[in-house]
């Protein structure tokens, strides 16, 4: 039974590309995971940057309360903190930073602020965190949500936090890349079908070819069994 | 000079009102220790400062001690998951949230501390952010005329940082990630610290490691094992899930009294 944590990782994980420098933050455990996989597999040049600081870190053991926490520095070759990450993008030098929201439309916008009203919002959410800087200024951010229903994927958008450089969205029913500047389906994951991804999207989908995305390999399954022996790109489906 | 003192008199010298920041990142050594005597004190009207927050600014948020939160970020992170009083009090408009994102905190705490007005930042091109919020301006550079955002100083009247070690002077060392406490301890007026050991006069001096925070920086140190406690102090201990799971069940201020006074 493919599980959707294990296909999200492994989709995100290969958008990573080697020598990447790549980025995580808070509430981030699926990206964290994936970074690591992407290194232990097809992308061991890529750089693992995080907001402790700790410049890839070597077999972390990862915690379920923090995606940002010590267990990140203990290992690593370098200490790089958020501030410099961010200052890192400022200057053109990031390449990849996962970042995630609330609602994205059909043009790769995110709302990670509020549902309503900014002032009396209907719904506080927690923040965009660094999207409205990162999204603009990283090479490429790459949007991951557990979430995939109409709500998630809306025609409009109650609040713009960012708008920039999204380059990928992946939920557990399929990738949507941007085309041309519009979100298109680029694969549908083997648990879903297209059927299902329209029928949850709140705009239309357009796809240039209905492809499905490769399952994880056994390599890749193993890879994350021995990243993440404690299930935590799981927390989020618990 | 010796500025140990007893938590409560430390917490004592924050007026209501306060501009106040916070160290630690999350459930990262948040300054807890710190956060419930300001609550004991029934502090009001205290405008919170931080990156990303989570455990202190949603329990002062209970406790009716906000007016306002500029931070990027509010959440216990996924497995604690959302701030439900500071999400309530936003919502019913009790607590105001200016909303950055962590790098314009950074920029605005980078400004207080090179004591400039504002700074000028990348990204935002394209976020509803800066209409909605009046510490974002558009700014034209001068050399080039290109445009970018700036974002007005923040220079907060105290901060509170949690560490592992101080010595009575106000030297102070985090051990492990430092977020952005170090930055905070520059832009704010005056630092307390909290910490989980206190080290004799000559220790940083005989130490190859030294101090992150320099005494006269420093108001007010309290000794306060523990003091980061439900959250995590790296290398000493990690979140306390069963005293966060029993926060998190409070429902009513009487509940938050009773569980504030128990760890007096």
């Amino acid at each position: 039974m493919l599980r959707p944590c294990d296909m999200m990782a492994v989709c995100m994980a290969r958008l990573i590309h080697d020598g990447d420098t790549v980025f995580h933050g808070v509430s981030s455990h699926l990206p964290m995971v994936a970074v690591l996989l992407a290194k232990a597999t097809h992308a061991p040049n890529a750089v693992h940057l995080n907001i402790p600081g700790g410049v890839d870190p070597h077999r972390p053991r990862l915690q379920t309360f923090t995606s940002a926490g010590g267990e990140l520095t203990d290992t690593a070759e370098a200490i790089f903190p958020l501030q410099e990450v961010f200052d890192l993008s400022m200057r053109g030098g990031l390449d990849v930073a996962f970042l995630s929201g609330v609602q994205f439309d059909n043009r790769g916008g995110v709302n990670a602020s509020v549902i309503g009203d900014y002032r009396k919002p209907k719904v506080r959410l927690p923040g965009g965190a660094g999207s409205a800087v990162l999204i603009p200024t990283a090479k490429r951010a790459i949007l991951w949500r557990t979430k995939h229903d109409k709500r998630t994927f809306a025609e409009t958008l109650d609040f713009v936090t960012a708008r920039g450089h999204v380059t990928d969205i992946v939920t557990p029913l399929c990738a949507f890349t941007l085309y041309k500047g519009e979100l298109i389906v680029k694969s549908v994951h083997p648990t879903s079908t297209i059927d299902e991804v329209a029928e949850n999207t709140g705009f239309p989908i357009r796809y240039l070819t209905l492809a499905t995305t490769p399952p994880p390999t056994e390599a890749e399954l193993r890879a994350l069994n021995d990243i993440d022996p404690g299930d935590t790109r799981n927390l989020e489906f618990r | 000079m010796t500025k140990r003192m007893p938590l409560a008199q430390a917490m004592q010298t924050i007026p209501d009102g306060a501009l106040l920041g916070l160290g630690g990142n999350t459930l990262n050594r948040a300054p807890m220790a710190a956060v419930l005597e300001l609550a004991r004190q029934k502090k009001r009207g205290l405008r919170l400062v931080k990156t990303a927050g989570g455990m202190e600014v949603d329990l002062l948020c209970f406790a009716g001690c906000v007016q306002s939160v500029d931070a990027g970020f509010i959440s216990y992170e996924t497995e604690y998951s959302l701030c439900q009083h500071y999400r309530k009090a936003v919502q019913n408009g009790e607590v105001v949230a200016h909303e950055h994102a962590c790098y314009t905190v950074i920029s605005a705490l980078r400004a207080a501390s090179y004591g400039i007005p504002f700074m000028p930042v990348r990204g935002l091109q394209v976020s509803d952010l800066v209409a909605a919020n009046d510490y974002f301006a558009p700014v034209t550079d001068p050399f080039t005329g290109e445009t970018l955002n700036a974002v007005k100083a923040i220079r907060p009247d105290v901060c509170v940082i949690h560490a592992q070690l101080a010595d009575e002077q106000g030297n102070a060392l985090i051990e492990g990630p430092k977020y952005d406490d170090v930055l905070l301890s520059r832009a704010s007026k005056t630092t307390l610290v909290t910490a989980e050991r206190i080290v004799g006069p000559e220790y940083f001096a005989n130490s190859p490691v030294k101090a992150d925070i320099p005494h006269f920086l420093v108001s007010a140190v309290v000794y306060a094992p523990r003091g980061a406690a439900p959250s995590a102090c790296h290398g000493l201990y990690g979140v306390n899930g069963e005293d966060l799971r029993a926060f998190l069940n409070l429902t009513d201020n009487a509940a938050l009294d009773a569980w504030l006074k128990r760890r007096a």
